[in-house]
């Protein structure tokens, strides 16, 4: 048990890079609506290097999913409810994400620059 | 349509392999009499998610906002440990196993380890579970004519398609040699934990705990993770298209040093001794 112990702890301690980037007294919150299985907007602009709030509201009447690999999130939204996502500072580029219960009509994509 | 189909085959099928592995692993060791313990664990799972997602609905909040979160990520490393840890006895078994006469003892020695196999079928099905059921029901709900209710059907039959899997899996463990049953399914046991645990440290760093990095590569031209195979694989095993750097040193790392447990050094004496007692029993028939 302890040797197990032991070698989870060590996997863990060897991935750990570098320091955590600073963050920000008042992150900057961007609202995200789910609305007729589509998010709005659809293409959201943040600056890079610079943390912020995601607040999601689910204005449909079923729960949704809010999954992004590119951001190694998934997060379940239920019907109604408003979901205020931490999001670290991000490196320039391109985040998609999709709304995995309805993922024909629900995508969009974080734009970091 | 098609979507649904495949979203909820996916979800089950990743539960439906780990339980088709160990209802096999019971029947080769002379366990049949301790199903029961596999069908509690998948049984609790599914009531557990049940609840995770009733809760999720009803519930508001802080704790609701990053309770999921950590309760999937315990089970994440849970599973992956579990995993490790029968894929290690599993070896113990392969190098004691000379013939049916041991199989007796091997049963004897299954059931003190009955829990973490009924774990590891709680983890399998409540890992994706909560999901798959917020899923259903939200389907459900929308289901207000005939079209949307098919689209019910569609889900429920992706699940279905899943078992059958799951037990076509559980069948073929029958037909083939007991150290090669071994041999595969720790492959298949390890490769999944190494999957889950780099899927951790993934979920690490989206809910902040780890740092952001950058993707180390983007295979997304071979196999995209969004499409069908790419997920499936991203579900059983943790394919990423664009995997971090801690993802790709977690699974590499994991599958080296559990590697060694599951696998091992001790492989080589043990292809030796079969070797041997292969050659006795031609001679002494």
């Amino acid at each position: 048990m302890l040797r197990r112990g032991v070698l989870v702890g060590a996997l863990i301690l060897s991935v750990v890079a570098g320091g955590t980037p600073a963050r920000s007294a008042d992150p900057p919150e961007i609202p995200l609506t789910i609305e007729n299985h589509r998010f709005t907007p659809e293409e959201i602009m943040v600056t890079a290097g610079t943390s912020f709030v995601l607040v999601i509201t689910n204005k449909d009447a079923t729960p949704e999913e809010f999954e992004s690999h590119d951001l190694r999130i998934e997060k379940v939204i239920p019907a109604g409810k408003a979901l205020r996502l931490r999001m670290p500072a991000l490196k320039k580029g391109t985040y998609n994400f999709i709304g995995d219960f309805n993922q024909s009509t629900a995508k969009g994509r974080i734009i970091a620059e | 349509m098609g979507a649904t189909f495949v979203v909820t085959l996916r979800e089950a099928f990743e539960a439906s392999l780990i339980l088709g592995i160990v209802y096999a692993y019971l029947d080769r060791m002379g366990g049949r009499r301790y199903y029961g313990y596999v069908t509690l664990g998948a049984v609790v799972g599914f009531l557990a998610s049940l609840a995770l997602g009733v809760t999720v609905t009803l519930l508001s909040g802080p704790l609701v906002d990053l309770g999921p979160d950590l309760i999937g990520l315990a089970v994440i490393f849970g599973a992956a440990a579990l995993l490790t840890w029968h894929g290690w006895w599993m070896r113990q078994h392969a190098r004691q196993i000379k013939g049916d006469v041991q199989r007796r003892l091997e049963a004897a020695l299954t059931a003190r380890r009955l829990w973490v196999v009924g774990l590891i079928a709680f983890t399998g099905v409540f890992r994706e579970g909560a999901e798959t059921v917020l899923f259903l029901w939200g389907l459900m709900s929308q289901a207000t004519d005939t079209g949307t209710w098919s689209n019910v059907l569609v889900g429920v039959a992706g699940i279905a398609l899943a078992a059958g899997l799951g037990w076509a899996v559980f069948r073929s463990g029958r037909h083939v040699s007991l150290p090669r049953f071994f041999a595969i399914t720790s492959v298949v046991l390890l490769l999944v934990a190494a999957g889950l645990f780099s899927t951790g440290v993934g979920r690490l760093q989206g809910i902040g705990w780890l740092p952001m990095s950058e993707p180390l590569w983007d295979t997304s031209h071979i196999l995209n993770d969004h499409g069908f195979l790419g997920s499936l694989f991203g579900g059983l095993v943790g394919y990423r298209a664009r995997p971090s750097t801690p993802e790709v040193v977690a699974y590499l790392a994991f599958v080296a040093l559990a590697g060694l447990l599951v696998v091992g050094p001790g492989l080589a004496r043990h292809r030796r001794a079969l070797a041997l007692a292969g050659k006795r029993s031609r001679e002494h028939p």
